[in-house]
């Protein structure tokens, strides 16, 4: 499969739903396949909180295998030997797209704390303009899955007339209180590290560590089910050889230091806290007093709402909800509920038939 | 060939309107009536492969156990509900007319006759009726409550429903002679168009 990375430069300004405008930005973003003559066959693919822009394949340069490899790939779901396949990391991220790492060309200066707030109706406005450079007018499909399913349902509302078909798994229209109460404990561990300095980490030479691993950590729970953690991890004690730290006891306490660590090396607070304010300040309806209905009574595009019973983060009643609204608003929609053993991860993987569901829906 | 229910059925759905379709099995009903009849449609089914013939065919479908309740599609201002040879695979048939007709003023149901002549010599010798209609064995068949012609016209008379329209269909989904002047013996088939007070 041939993956293609870039980095791309947008010098249009971005007016941000928040008020504040970036003058330029930069999306960086990874394509496999090949665009066909009539720019039919591009499909787009939203991450979610903490993914990026490498969804399918092995990355070269440092071995990682994409998010949604499962799904992605020559003779898979989405099949890349047919259809041109994009993925963009998410303004405000830190994986190349302009975010709190990046610099500000007005001050010279690293953004950090001072990136302004973003929403995923900006992100799908920064979308459109990486759409309108590639030259595509309408996406065969837009998919993702947790926040990138929401995105996905956005497209389908700010641009009607720019898609055909939209996939939202293991999604919501707007983010419940709960979500918004774990996504505040994550915040609340980033901020009272002692290295968070206000958000001004980087100025000190360096970054809150044991927060956004403490924040990880509590993610990493609420992905999985209950009945997942038990089958994966038991009560079984962690091989002594293998303990990432003499606190541990258990299985599951190394996997989730493991997890947490590695995170935190990688991931920056700043983007963290962007990222989950902008999932809790996410609601499909806002603009319309509430009234999902009539939200989105707009939409053009086939839906596919998939939602999966082990899923308590983003339960599948959050996805029937968006499924009645269609209905009540004339759109075609369809919904699918899955077992999927993994909880809120399930979306991620090739299980129960979820891969032959979305190829089904992208050939029909 | 059997005449498909659609052919059955097309003076009783006007062109465009909003039609819902229990237990709709591969959807081929809803296409038809969707080709036909430019109608918005939409299928509930529980069975995932199913199911995933329905995308296939480009429909909007929604996977739910009717058994419980759907009360939640009222608010969809249906004009037609449809249930088609899915009756008799309910826990609760009675409940589920009842709950269609608060969501739609129009119901079409369709359901095998176990009082078909056929049904009654399967009994007469001693073994459970398997006919077109009812083509299974009783180890795999899904259905629950079968009746005859008259217990379905008895239950709609008991909750007040009305029988608008009826027609009563031999195997092969003619409507024949015989099964018009006797459907609780010739009929294998009963389709209904029910309505409410």
């Amino acid at each position: 499969m041939n993956i293609v990375k870039k980095l791309i430069h947008f010098n249009e300004g971005l007016l941000l739903e928040s008020g504040s405008k970036l003058d330029s930005f930069d999306l960086m973003i990874e394509t496999y396949g090949e665009l066909n003559k009539d720019k039919s066959n591009a499909i787009l693919v939203c991450h979610a909180f903490s993914g990026d822009h490498h969804a399918a394949g092995v990355d070269s340069e440092t071995g990682q295998v994409g998010w949604w490899d499962q799904i992605i790939g020559p003779n898979k779901a989405i099949d890349t030997n047919k259809y041109f396949v994009v993925c963009s990391n998410n303004l405000g991220g830190c994986s190349g797209s302009s975010g709190p790492t990046s610099v500000n060309n007005d001050t010279g200066k690293v953004y950090g704390k001072d990136f302004p707030a973003v929403s995923i109706a900006d992100w799908v406005n920064s979308q459109k303009l990486l759409s309108d450079f590639l030259q595509i007018k309408k996406w065969h499909l837009v998919a993702g899955g947790s926040l990138g399913g929401m995105q996905a349902l956005q497209w389908a509302i700010s641009f009607p007339d720019n898609l055909l078909k939209c996939g939202v798994f293991a999604a919501a229209a707007k983010s419940s209180t709960q979500n918004i109460a774990m996504n505040e404990v994550s915040r609340e561990s980033i901020r009272k590290d002692v290295n968070f300095f206000d958000g001004n980490y980087i100025e000190h030479n360096t970054k809150p560590k044991n927060g956004l691993k403490a924040a990880r950590m509590l993610g990493h729970i609420t992905y999985l089910s209950e009945k997942h953690m038990d089958v994966k991890f038991g009560r079984k004690f962690q091989n002594t050889d293998s303990k990432v730290s003499g606190n541990v006891d258990y299985e599951v306490e190394n996997y989730l230091q493991y997890k947490g660590e590695k995170f935190s090396d990688s991931f920056d607070a700043n983007s963290y806290i962007l990222m989950t304010k902008a999932m809790d300040g996410y609601d499909a309806s806002a603009n319309t007093n509430g009234d999902l209905e009539k939200a989105m009574s707009v939409i053009k595009c086939r839906l596919l709402i998939i939602g999966f019973d082990s899923d308590w983060l983003y339960p599948p009643q959050r996805g029937k909800d968006i499924q009645l609204a269609g209905m009540n608003a004339n759109v075609s929609c369809t919904y699918v509920i899955l077992p999927g053993e993994q909880g809120h991860d399930s979306f991620l993987f090739a299980a129960d038939k979820y891969d032959e569901i979305i190829n089904t829906f992208l050939e029909s | 060939m059997s005449i498909s229910l659609t052919n059955i059925i097309n003076d009783w759905i006007p062109d465009q309107s909003k039609v819902i379709d229990f237990g709709c099995g591969d959807g081929s009903l809803l296409k038809e009536l969707i080709d036909t009849k430019k109608i918005h449609g939409y299928g509930v089914e529980i069975d995932s492969k199913k199911i995933q013939e329905c995308i296939a065919k480009g429909l909007s479908v929604i996977q739910q156990d009717i058994d419980d309740g759907f009360e939640e599609f009222e608010s969809s201002n249906f004009d037609i509900s449809i249930m088609a040879s899915s009756i008799q695979c309910l826990k609760d048939p009675h409940l589920a007319l009842r709950r269609m007709l608060k969501l739609s003023n129009k119901c079409v149901v369709t359901l095998p006759n176990l009082g078909y002549w056929r049904c009654r010599a399967d009994l007469v010798f001693g073994k459970m009726p398997v006919t077109p209609n009812l083509p299974s064995s009783w180890y795999e068949t899904d259905n629950l409550h079968l009746c005859t012609i008259n217990d379905f016209e008895k239950l709609c008379e008991d909750e007040g429903f009305i029988i608008n329209k009826k027609i009563f269909l031999n195997p092969n989904r003619d409507r024949s002679f015989l099964a018009s002047i006797s459907p609780n013996l010739f009929a294998s088939e009963g389709v209904y168009l029910l309505g409410s007070k």
